[in-house]
């Protein structure tokens, strides 16, 4: 499904990403963990499409390269990247936000638009799924949500929207037990064998209700080590340093 | 610069010889330093003279019959209305509405000799003014519906200047929402010159919206008096972004005691057009409440300016006055001026005021782009947001939905 070769990343001067390999399957849940500063939020970004960043080497999802295509033609293709730090838009009503976000995806799919009727009766049940309460929906976009709701809010987009491949950047920061629990819920009801993960982490903790395939070790622009979800449990004993 | 207006008296029907002489006064004082340059202040960001003298040849005072045409009414609301052509008084519907409260008139010139000096703008309009209505509510008397005014152009103005003066009075414990449609689709060139007169009785209430329907070409000054007395509440909204030239002069008197005054603007400016908002709040008793939330959009060639004063005179102890001002600018060559201006002479007052303006929040656009949203959808949506919040304070439903859809549609392009 994503097929990243010798990537390379420069921004405002800096070289972040140093010739980073990775392969992803229909399926595979990969959590890639790493300490600070060593190009984690980067990949994400990169894969997101923002600008800002000058790539070498080969991003290709299902087969097309994606490194020349905007930030919304790849949510449509099936790209989801549940953000660090969810942005707030005042002003934008979070239904109307999600309506708009879903119709984008589906008409650019080729599916049928959704009316607002459809769409009110499924963003509940959806937002239900993820114990949303139901006014959060009509209030401005994540304007004065605490952090906990709108990593949910986050997740209940995944859902909403159903992208083949999900990209978690640190969702579980800032997140109480039963929040990530929810989460963590969240994306193993959504997990099939069509779709994947990637899973940006620091902590072992999201891992124990997500479990992952592959975990990779990302430390100065490259992954360094992969394993099995016990990698995890090694590196929360040893920390990152043993790898260095 | 070769004078590019003509004024006559003469051109005005059955005057006074009173009136005459009165007139010719003021058209006078007007003529001592005609349109207002950058030279004045209060127009340091909005040069009339000099951009009237770009746009026209030779204004005139229209001497024309505003003719009856049908207009389009408002679907989305029940409501009253007035119908007005270049200001006159054409026709009116209070079916709503106990009619017996209510009192509707041509506005009379010769027993309400109202004289405003402020500007040589105001100079002219009591010079030339014709037309023009009076509206007075009776006492504890509650509009049921919303008073539309439908504001029509003739589409022969062009190269002419249409002076009027208005007046509302509401009295103790009345209230009304009041919106002054302005649909005109007319390409020519023309100025509209517009005192009201707005006087607020105790305890009454009113929610004042301006909105206007269409681009063009015309140039707006309005100046707007609101005297308010003991615990009423004035609340304005302008959504006026079409108007090639519009400039609202906007003072507020709270003379007593408890009264409060919201003034709340949202324009989407592209094109050239040139907007501006100057307000002048006078705090002139304690305990009085005064908010106002400028928001501007700047596209392409446009200007937008916002002059906000508030005076708290000495005795105006417990004043609690608040002034924001925030624009987006989204085009080099656009430009917005801010001028806020505090002037307190009282000690135990709250007065603040901020003012910022930038460019649109990048970070932003992309987290839309990343769900899917187009980019050009995802910078208006940001607009809309920007603009829409202005309305929150509006709880009538029906009203609300039709402002965000007329808001919108300012901002999608007409």
């Amino acid at each position: 499904m994503l097929n990243i070769k010798n990537l390379e990343t420069i921004i405002d001067n800096k070289h972040i990403l140093k010739g980073l390999n990775l392969n992803i399957k229909p399926g595979e849940v990969h959590a890639i963990m790493g300490p600070n500063g060593s190009g984690k939020s980067t990949l994400a970004n990169v894969l997101s499409g923002k600008n800002g960043y000058i790539t070498k080497g080969d991003i290709q999802f299902n087969g097309e390269r994606l490194n020349d295509i905007s930030t919304e033609e790849r949510a449509q293709k099936g790209i989801f990247l549940a953000f660090q730090y969810p942005l707030e838009i005042p002003g934008v009503n979070t239904n109307i936000f999600l309506k708009t976000s879903l119709n984008a995806v589906r008409k650019a799919k080729g599916e049928k638009e959704l009316d607002t009727l459809t769409f009110l009766k499924l963003i509940k049940e959806k937002a239900s799924e993820l114990g949303i309460d139901e006014k959060f929906l009509s209030r401005q976009f994540n304007v004065g949500f605490s952090g906990g709701e709108k990593k949910k809010n986050e997740i209940l987009q995944m859902k909403l929207l159903e992208p083949t491949l999900s990209i978690l950047d640190e969702t579980d920061s800032g997140l109480d037990i039963d929040a990530l629990k929810i989460v963590a819920d969240g994306v193993n009801s959504y997990k099939n064998k069509d779709n994947a993960f990637l899973i940006i982490t620091h902590y072992q903790r999201l891992l124990d209700y997500i479990k992952p395939d592959f975990i990779h070790v990302l430390s100065n622009g490259k992954i360094v080590k992969t394993g099995d979800a016990n990698l995890g449990l090694q590196l929360e004993k040893t920390g990152y340093t043993s790898l260095s | 610069m070769q004078q590019f207006y003509d004024f006559k008296i003469n051109k005005i029907k059955n005057l006074s010889s009173e009136e005459k002489i009165l007139r010719k006064k003021n058209l006078e004082l007007f003529y001592l330093n005609g349109f207002p340059s950058k030279k004045d202040e209060d127009w340091k960001f909005t040069d009339l003279n000099f951009i009237l003298g770009q746009n026209f040849t030779n204004i005139v005072n229209t001497e024309l019959i505003p003719d009856e045409k049908p207009f389009n009414p408002i679907n989305e609301f029940e409501h009253n209305f007035i119908y007005l052509v270049n200001g006159k008084l054409i026709s009116k519907n209070f079916d709503h509405e106990e009619k017996d409260k209510i009192l509707i008139s041509n506005f009379d010139y010769k027993n309400e000799i109202i004289l405003y000096r402020e500007n040589t703008l105001n100079f002219l309009n009591n010079a030339l003014a014709k037309d023009g209505f009076s509206l007075e509510i009776s006492k504890n008397y509650k509009f049921k519906k919303p008073l539309v005014i439908y504001n029509y152009f003739s589409n022969s103005l062009k190269e002419t200047i249409v002076n009027n003066k208005n007046l509302i009075i509401l009295n103790e414990n009345s209230e009304l929402t009041l919106i002054n449609f302005v649909d005109n689709n007319s390409k020519e060139n023309f100025i509209i010159n517009t005192i009201d007169d707005i006087k607020l009785k105790k305890n009454s209430s009113l929610k004042s919206i301006f909105i206007n329907n269409s681009k063009n070409n015309a140039y707006f000054y309005k100046y707007l008096k609101n005297d308010l007395e003991k615990n009423s509440n004035l609340e304005n909204y302008i959504l006026s972004s079409g108007l090639k030239l519009n400039k609202f002069d906007i003072e507020v008197n709270h003379n007593a005691e408890y009264s409060s005054s919201n003034i709340f603007s949202a324009l989407n400016l592209s094109n050239y057009e040139h907007q501006e908002i100057k307000t002048l709040i006078n705090h002139n008793t304690p305990n009085c409440q005064s908010y106002q939330k400028i928001k501007n959009v700047l596209n392409n060639e446009s200007k937008g300016v916002f002059q906000g004063k508030i005076f708290v005179k000495n005795i105006a102890q417990k004043t609690d006055a608040y002034q924001l001002s925030r624009a987006l600018i989204l085009d080099d060559k656009a430009e917005f001026n801010a001028k806020p201006e505090l002037e307190i002479y009282a000690d135990d007052v709250k007065c603040s005021h901020g003012s910022t303006s930038g460019s649109i929040d990048l970070e932003s656009i992309h987290y839309l782009k990343s769900r899917g949203i187009p980019e050009k959808e995802a910078y208006q949506m940001l607009i809309n947001g920007f603009l829409c919040e202005v309305l929150e304070k509006l709880n009538e439903n029906n009203l609300k939905k039709f402002l965000l859809k007329k808001l919108e549609s300012q901002i999608h392009g007409y």
